[in-house]
């Protein structure tokens, strides 16, 4: 598979020696998101009970939520998964342009990310969806269209698995990377769409979310996208790697 | 304790091993994939060390 060697992705550059430091820091950011949103953010009210206390000052007629500390995570692995699938999808469209291999090497690694956060974001999801309404699963609209992307994320390896022609595994792989990214924008509309009071619409002018509770979501956010693109380097050295020592291999056997 | 503040604060106990089940998840994944992208590199370690056994057998 030729392409313009000009324009070619390359790998060991800047990139590639900031990618353990961005984990690093990805990590820790995240972690410092998680900790301010148990020590600093406040708990969120619940159903209202029968009376009024003065707790800190402030008078509390609501139950007091933990469990909606589950969303400083649930929703920055969500968002990241998102944008990993839209890369995938992205590389997909440049290995379909220019037939280039290092193309298709790159948007299956984002498929794996994708995969990996897709996970996070259904068991943290499942969790809280158990507190919080007593079930484990409810075909509510985000839930569905979110299963459903899932689903085409192991369909997406479960093809690439199934097809043995380098060449024809690409081109089949990178439509599906293509048509997996129509259910993204599903899944974030969606609730706007169709009302749910399993998943409300977060990001709205009048959301009533305060700095508090912006700050963490926006740490976690940047801290799990900086871990994402961190072990995508790390993981797309390790197959080039394996790449090139297996044409070396086949080499020196013939 | 109060009846009013035990009301209040009646859902914290019980959701908390959904919460730190929820976090302690999200590390197993993450600790999962970078277990299997570090097994990859060990392979490929391996064929690295095999590929110059080869070329030392070729040589001689």
């Amino acid at each position: 598979m030729a392409g313009n060697r000009a324009k070619r992705p390359r790998v060991g550059g800047a990139l590639d020696r900031f990618a353990p430091v961005g984990l690093a820091v990805g990590a820790v950011l995240a972690l410092v998101g998680l900790v301010y949103a148990f020590t600093v953010t406040p708990l969120v009210n619940g159903a209202s009970v029968n009376g009024v206390e003065v707790i800190n000052g402030v008078a509390v007629s609501n139950m007091l939520l933990l469990s909606q500390k589950i969303f400083y995570w649930h929703m920055p692995v969500a968002a990241v998964s998102f944008v990993a699938i839209a890369f995938g999808a992205y590389y997909a469209v440049r290995f379909l342009m220019t037939k280039d291999a290092a193309y298709d090497v790159r948007s299956k690694l984002c498929m794996e990310i994708g995969l990996v956060f897709v996970l996070c974001t259904m068991f943290t999801g499942l969790l809280w969806t158990r507190f919080e309404w007593g079930v484990w699963w409810t075909w509510e609209p985000r839930l569905t269209t979110y299963f459903i992307l899932m689903l085409l994320v192991f369909g997406y390896f479960i093809l690439r698995n199934a097809v043995a022609d380098p060449e024809r595994r690409a081109v089949y792989a990178s439509v599906l990377s293509i048509l997996i990214l129509v259910d993204v924008p599903i899944c974030l509309m969606v609730t706007r769409l169709i009302p749910s009071s399993v998943h409300p619409v977060v990001f709205r002018a009048d959301s009533g979310m305060s700095f508090e509770m912006v700050l963490p979501i926006l740490l976690s956010v940047v801290g799990f996208a900086l871990v994402a693109i961190g072990l995508f380097r790390l993981r797309l050295r390790a197959q080039i790697l394996e790449d090139r020592l297996t044409a070396v291999q086949e080499a020196l056997e013939d | 304790m109060n009846p009013v503040l035990e009301e209040i604060y009646s859902t914290i106990i019980p959701s908390a091993p959904f919460v730190i089940g929820a976090y302690a998840l999200v590390f197993l994944v993450l600790f999962a994939y970078v277990a299997f992208v570090l097994t990859k590199l060990k392979g490929v370690e391996r064929k690295m060390d095999a590929l110059e056994e080869r070329v030392e057998e070729l040589g001689k």
